[in-house]
């Protein structure tokens, strides 16, 4: 019923928190609408008009990126994780768990990207200092916590190792 | 694992985490943005590109032939001004007649998909005369300025005058008097969540249900109720997650009832989600505020008397205005010993959106200044800045001379655990080039006395149900937005009944099931709700240790009810798991509910005088808080090393929480003397994204060392007083004090951004020069 | 669900040759690498191209190459990838200093070196979304007819914002462009003009390749000023190269970025050349840089404090690196 045709879509194959899957996506899709609203995996939150608050941050290939200026059919191919894959096995995962115990969530708006950019960090430094902590999350906006917990939950799971 | 044993200082108990912290950390906590959206339309918003203009013309025709476009809305469709004081509704969701601000929304669409709604946008025709618009509060009040609303003579919302005590002898009897005017910008709440609402409307029902990023459910479905004439029991008003409030949404707000007007006129269900220049359009937060204060001293930093004048550039609408001034002249008090005070504020009228309540709301801008010149007048009479509050202290229970009720009162205590633990007296003075310490004090109230609606209902009730099962399902209206409101009223509940808080579930905000509740605003849910929760504990006791004592054939006076078991303190071997109590209490009586209720006496409702309700509370938070902070003298650049604080929640029923809050609360400060603030370029929002609003990121924030003092207060619930707002206001002044401990520079303006105190060592040096030439000169 | 951005066609083309068939193939085309420049503005409604042309499929030009006399980064090298590379660090070290200051960690993830080195030129009346510019009358840089920031004057002053190309410029650094008519190299400097609307000299068909990088016995920094210390384009940043040391200056290099429309490497060093680095000194640094950085009301932070605040961090820099306490940024 709307007034134009829908954009020509392309198959797109993601391996999207362990298991591919195969969309029809649009080039101009962003990866943050596409893990929300195609594979309903609506953990990744936005907060801004476009990169500015990092709420929206995901692993692709295992490092952090903001979805929300990433195009979806950029990720063809790859794989994506999302807050929703963190927890394997029936067991909070080590961040997800110390976020919680430590307060590291508030509201909780913030938090799915905060734990995948700290979870970017500890793979690539399982055991960073304060200010490293600090620094991997400045692309995370909270506006809850003063980031006081949240340094205090990352190395909290840091020192529970993996 | 109680998060409250009574008597255990807060410092060595931990408090429980929250209880809805494991659906937030693993995605699953849906808030509104993720709610199910299914065959919903999709809302946008037509804003105002003007300032100031009558409409001539507003032509939608076109928007609504569009393929796709299922509604249009227009001020046609409201004729009905809504706000949240009913003596000052003066806003239409979209405006009709006249615009006040750019940016103000005019019509809206709703359309099967954004990219159609968006083309719906772009074929709204509007013609304006425009008029001349104001952006400043001076501006404004010119004698010649034309009226934003025809009523409102100077532009003025609101002139408050207020005189308490005998100024004269205040001021005679000073050995030192001097007077400030600091200017602090605009800020916003900024809360993460963009705003979003999603409206369902049924016509075969005529019943609405909205869902909404609302922290007053109860105001907006009053709101919607007589913005589109419905019945209120037509309406459902459903809590979601929230992603922070902070204030932002403590009023209903223009993009909500459009969303569900659009949802009738559609018959459908409709999403509305603001992008986040639109979130800083709506606004309602913090008032560029100018406030004139002149204190009077005697040489031992005695307070004689104060004059403060405050002026709030209060937007485009009323909102929270009134309020706003009025607790910016009632806050001066409560805090140290005045012997006299005069307060005159104005809450003016601009063409820019309007501003409302904002953590700390009224009190933040006026306790800065207010802090900041003690400080300086400390220094000019040789005083250290502990010893000068010292000097001040109150003593509970006491009234104020606005016959404000203070009951507790832990501030003396606060600034001894931060005077220790900065080390201040050792290290004062002696930090290397380039750093300073600062310290400052604050307070805030918890829950206003009197709510906005007098309705003759209690402050506060609270459901609790107990079924078969064994669930003790606390039903609360207290709309939960990651403050932490769910939690403590479980706890409370627990700790009551003296069972584990994992056995209780809590439902909260679900107008056909919770019991209504005025909602997240003045820091009023631990201390009412939470009374509230004991009240309804302590019936749901009652009725579980006659079923016992039934069960235990025993008086229920000898029956303890402990770690959730009963037992016959006679014969102490007689011991009830509570799982049988509950089964037995259900017998003849089925699912048992209970109420509990909480009022605030009328003797807390504050003083006859107009406007005193505005500041009275039953308890007052107290903070202190010292700031080291170091200043780079090349570039400008503050950095804020360490903070510590310490804050009088008379008790802290989850400590955890309370240290998040004042932690929260004390970095907000600290944003607002850094790097927030708004600005408008002819009217336009410059700041309106989070790469130009500048909210601190993990790098430039400092580590918060917390301290709980706990003064027990006589009415809180188990003694508690409000966390989430009292810290605030001491963060700023502790800065600039810090500043000036290291420079020697005053700041007036706030925040400090890198130009600015440059600006700041410039000046300063120029006037070394200065004195030094003269010096040489003979 | 965001704002949708227009529809687009994007490809991906393998090769740099396919990048350029591409781009004379689809006039209204853009570039994209990292997109985290280009993405922001395309959902602020700046720019409309039917096509975008995605850098992330060709090999060539994601890969750097170190060795004893120089280095040769990738236009698609990330600026995380940078950070990773000691190497680059070792000899380049305001590189690496100004890398670590760009956007935030997840952005250097997919930002590129081409991407910031051809970065959009930045103003408050620009950078704003649709509705905003277009109820300010738009201005010349896009759609418009004037300039908000100096209405007198006929040019955009939108102010370029990248942090590297200071660093690269007192390394030396050239650049290889490719297009339909070949590839071709020229010193950084030469890939810039000052004017805001059209800050780049690249052909339309062209596009940045690579950077070179000579070794030179170099001790090199990078500092900027910024609101926050993460997520803030710098309000001024100042790179300095140089070699000698306090007694006397063997070479010495200084360049700005965040204060004109184009990167500045700044004239008249070389007559500071043989001197000791004393308060004189510092102090020539200090007006040349006042003299060349000409920022203008782009930002809401005066244009004052900008030029002072280059001039204040390259006389550090200059001074710290001169006693060998080389500060980064
Ligand atoms: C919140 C935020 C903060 C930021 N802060 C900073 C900062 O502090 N400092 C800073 O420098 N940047 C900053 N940026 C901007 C940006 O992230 C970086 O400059 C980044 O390096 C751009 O690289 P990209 O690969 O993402 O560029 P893209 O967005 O892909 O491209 C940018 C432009 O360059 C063109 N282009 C890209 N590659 C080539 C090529 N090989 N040949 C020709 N043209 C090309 C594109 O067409 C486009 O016009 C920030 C961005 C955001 C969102
Ligand atoms: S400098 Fe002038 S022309 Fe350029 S972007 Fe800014 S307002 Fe537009
Ligand atoms: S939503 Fe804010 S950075 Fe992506
Ligand atoms: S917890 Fe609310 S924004 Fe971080």
């Amino acid at each position: 019923m709307s007034s134009q045709p829908p954009p020509r879509k392309q198959i797109v194959r993601m391996r999207v928190n362990g298991r591919w899957r195969e969309d029809a996506v649009a080039d101009h899709a962003l990866l943050v609408d596409y893990l929300r609203e195609t594979a309903g995996l609506t953990g990744t939150k936005t907060g801004c008009d476009g990169g500015e608050c990092g709420a929206c941050a995901v692993l692709v290939d295992g490092v952090a990126v903001p979805s929300c200026i990433t195009l979806a059919a950029r990720c063809d191919g790859h794989s994506v994780e999302t807050i929703e894959g963190m927890a394997q096995g029936g067991r909070l995962h080590r961040l997800q768990k110390a976020f919680h115990e430590q307060l590291g969530a508030q509201c909780g708006f913030c938090t799915p990207g905060m734990i995948m950019a700290a979870e970017a960090l500890l793979r690539k430094n399982p055991k960073p200092t304060e200010a490293e902590i600090r620094s991997a999350l400045s692309g995370n906006l909270c506006r809850c916590t003063g980031y006081v917990k949240i340094v205090k939950a990352v190395q909290i799971a840091a020192e529970a190792g993996s | 694992m109680n998060a409250s044993v009574p008597g255990t200082p807060a410092n060595a108990r931990r408090g429980i985490p929250l209880v809805d912290g494991v659906e937030k950390v693993t995605g699953k906590a849906r808030y509104t943005a993720d709610l199910d959206r299914t065959g919903a339309l999709v809302g946008r918003i037509y804003r105002s590109p003007v300032n100031h203009a009558e409409i001539l013309r507003l032509d939608v025709s076109r928007a609504r032939a569009l393929p796709g476009v299922i509604a249009v809305v227009t001020g046609d469709d409201c004729p009905h001004p809504y706000g949240v004081l009913p003596v000052a509704m003066n806003e239409y969701p979209m405006a009709r007649d006249r615009i006040r601000y750019r940016g103000e929304p005019i019509a809206a669409v709703a359309a099967v998909d954004a990219e159609t709604a968006e083309q719906a946008l772009a074929l709204i025709a509007l013609e304006v005369r425009e008029l001349p618009a104001y952006f400043a509060s001076d501006e404004a009040r010119a004698s010649d300025a034309v009226l934003l609303h025809e009523n409102k003579e100077g532009n003025l919302e609101r002139a408050v005058h207020h005189a308490f005590g005998d100024i004269d002898a205040g001021f005679a009897e000073a050995d030192l008097v001097r007077e400030v005017s600091i200017d602090c910008a605009e800020v916003n709440h900024a809360q993460i969540e963009p705003h979003a609402a999603l409206a369902e409307f049924d016509p075969l029902t005529g019943r609405l249900t909205m869902q909404s990023v609302s922290q007053v459910g109860y105001y907006l479905h009053l709101m919607l109720a007589r913005c589109l004439e419905m019945d209120e029991s037509r309406i459902r008003m459903i809590k979601p997650f929230i992603g922070g409030g902070f204030g932002a949404r403590v009023e209903a707000l223009n993009f909500e009832v459009i969303t569900a007007l659009l949802a009738r006129v559609a018959e459908a269900k409709v999403y509305t989600e603001l992008t986040r220049e639109e979130c800083f359009l709506t606004h309602r937060a913090r008032p560029q505020t100018t406030t004139k204060l002149k204190l009077g001293m005697a040489k031992d930093g005695r307070l004689t008397a104060c004059e403060c004048e405050v002026i709030q550039r209060g937007g485009a609408y009323a909102g929270y205005g009134i309020v706003t001034i009025l607790y910016a002249g009632a806050l001066l008090q409560g805090l140290y010993r005045l012997p006299a005070v005069k307060y005159d504020g104005y809450r003016v009228y601009t063409n820019l959106p309007p501003c409302g309540a904002m953590r700390g709301h009224g009190a933040v801008n006026v306790r800065h200044t207010f802090e900041v010149l003690l400080d300086r007048m400390a220094r000019e009479l040789g005083l250290d800045p502990f010893d000068v509050r010292r000097a001040n202290l109150l003593e509970a229970p006491t009234r104020t001379l606005n016959d404000l009720m203070i009951n507790s009162y832990g501030l003396g205590e606060c600034l001894e655990w931060v005077e220790k633990a900065s080390g201040w007296r050792e290290r004062r003075g002696k930090l290397a080039p380039g750093k300073g310490l600062g310290m400052a004090c604050s307070h805030y109230v918890s829950g206003a006395a009197k709510p906005v609606h007098w309705t003759g209902e209690p402050h506060a009730v609270i459901n609790v149900k107990l079924d078969w099962d064994g669930v003790v399902t606390v039903l609360t209206g207290a709309p939960e937005i990651g403050q932490g409101s769910s939690t403590m009223a479980v706890i409370a509940v627990a700790e009551t009944l003296d069972i584990p808080p994992d056995w209780l579930r809590v439902i909260c905000g679900d107008s056909e099931v919770t019991p209504k509740d005025n909602g997240a605003y003045s820091s009023r849910i631990t201390f009412m709700v939470g009374n509230a929760a004991i009240d309804a504990a302590r019936k749901l006791k009652g009725i579980l240790v006659d079923a016992a004592a039934r069960k235990l054939q025993a008086s229920p006076d000898d029956v303890e009810c402990a770690k959730g078991s009963f037992r016959n303190a006679r014969s102490p071997e007689q011991v009830l798991p509570f799982i049988d109590v509950v089964r037995e209490a259900l017998v003849n009586e089925g699912t048992i509910t209970v109420k509990g209720t909480f009022t605030c006496p009328p003797e807390a409702q504050g003083g006859k005088h107009r406007g005193g309700a505005v500041g009275s509370t039953m308890g007052f938070s107290y903070a202190a808080q010292v700031v080291e902070a170091s200043i780079d003298e090349v570039t400008g650049e503050v950095t804020v090393d360490k903070v510590w604080v310490a804050l009088d929640c008379g008790h802290a029923i989850n400590p955890l929480a309370v240290e998040g809050q004042i932690e929260g609360s004390v970095w907000m400060g600290m944003g607002q003397a850094l790097s927030e603030e708004t600005r408008y370029l002819d009217g336009l929002p410059a700041h309106a994204s989070l790469l130009e609003y500048r909210v601190p990121t993990s790098n430039e924030s400092p580590p918060v060392d917390v301290h709980i003092v706990e003064t027990n207060d006589p009415n809180g619930p188990f003694g508690a007083k409000e966390a989430s707002e009292g810290a605030l206001a001491s963060a700023m002044p502790a800065l600039v004090a810090a500043i000036a401990d290291a420079t020697g520079i005053d700041l007036d303006q706030l925040p400090v951004t890198p130009d600015r105190m440059m600006d700041a060592l410039i000046e300063r040096r120029r006037r070394a020069r200065r004195e030094a030439t003269r010096k040489v000169a003979p | 669900m965001t704002r949708p951005i227009h529809d687009f066609r994007l490809l991906r083309p393998q090769s740099v040759d396919a990048v350029i068939e591409a781009r004379s193939m689809h006039e209204n085309s853009r570039i994209v690498a990292g997109g985290t420049d280009l993405i922001v503005n395309l959902r602020r409604g700046i720019g409309r191209p039917s096509v975008l042309i995605s850098l992330d499929g060709v090999e060539e030009i994601g890969q750097t190459f170190v060795s004893p006399d120089g280095a040769r980064i990738g236009s698609g090298v990330t600026i995380a990838a940078v950070l990773a590379d000691r190497e680059l660090a070792a000899k380049f070290p305001a590189l690496a200093a100004a890398a670590m200051t760009i956007a935030g960690p997840s952005h250097r993830n997919l930002a590129t070196v081409g991407g910031n080195l051809c970065l959009d030129t930045r103003c408050i009346y620009y950078n704003q979304s649709e509705w905003w510019r277009a109820s300010n009358g738009y201005c010349l840089k896009h759609r418009g007819e004037v300039c908000h920031v100096a209405p007198q004057g006929d040019r955009c002053h939108a102010v370029f914002s990248g942090d590297l190309a200071p660093a690269l410029l007192v390394h030396g650094a050239e650049v290889e462009l490719a297009g339909s008519g070949g590839r071709r190299r020229m010193p950084l400097a030469d890939l810039y003009r000052e004017d805001g609307r059209a800050h780049l000299t690249l052909a339309d068909d062209e596009i940045l390749v690579g950077v070179h990088l000579k070794h030179e016995s170099l001790r090199s920094g990078y500092a900027k000023v910024r609101t926050r210390k993460a997520m803030d384009f710098p309000l001024a940043g100042v790179a300095v190269a140089l070699d000698g040391n306090v007694g006397a200056l063997r070479a010495l290099r200084v360049a700005l970025t965040g204060t004109n429309s184009c990167p500045v490497l700044l004239q008249g060093t070389d007559e500071l050349l043989g001197k000791p680095v004393d308060e004189a000194l510092l102090k020539s640094i200090d007006k040349l840089v006042q003299r060349q950085a000409q920022p203008v009301r782009t930002t809401l932070a005066s244009a004052n404090y900008r030029r002072l605040a280059a001039a204040g961090l390259a006389r550090r820099l200059t001074d710290s690196l001169a006693t060998g306490n080389a500060s980064v940024s």
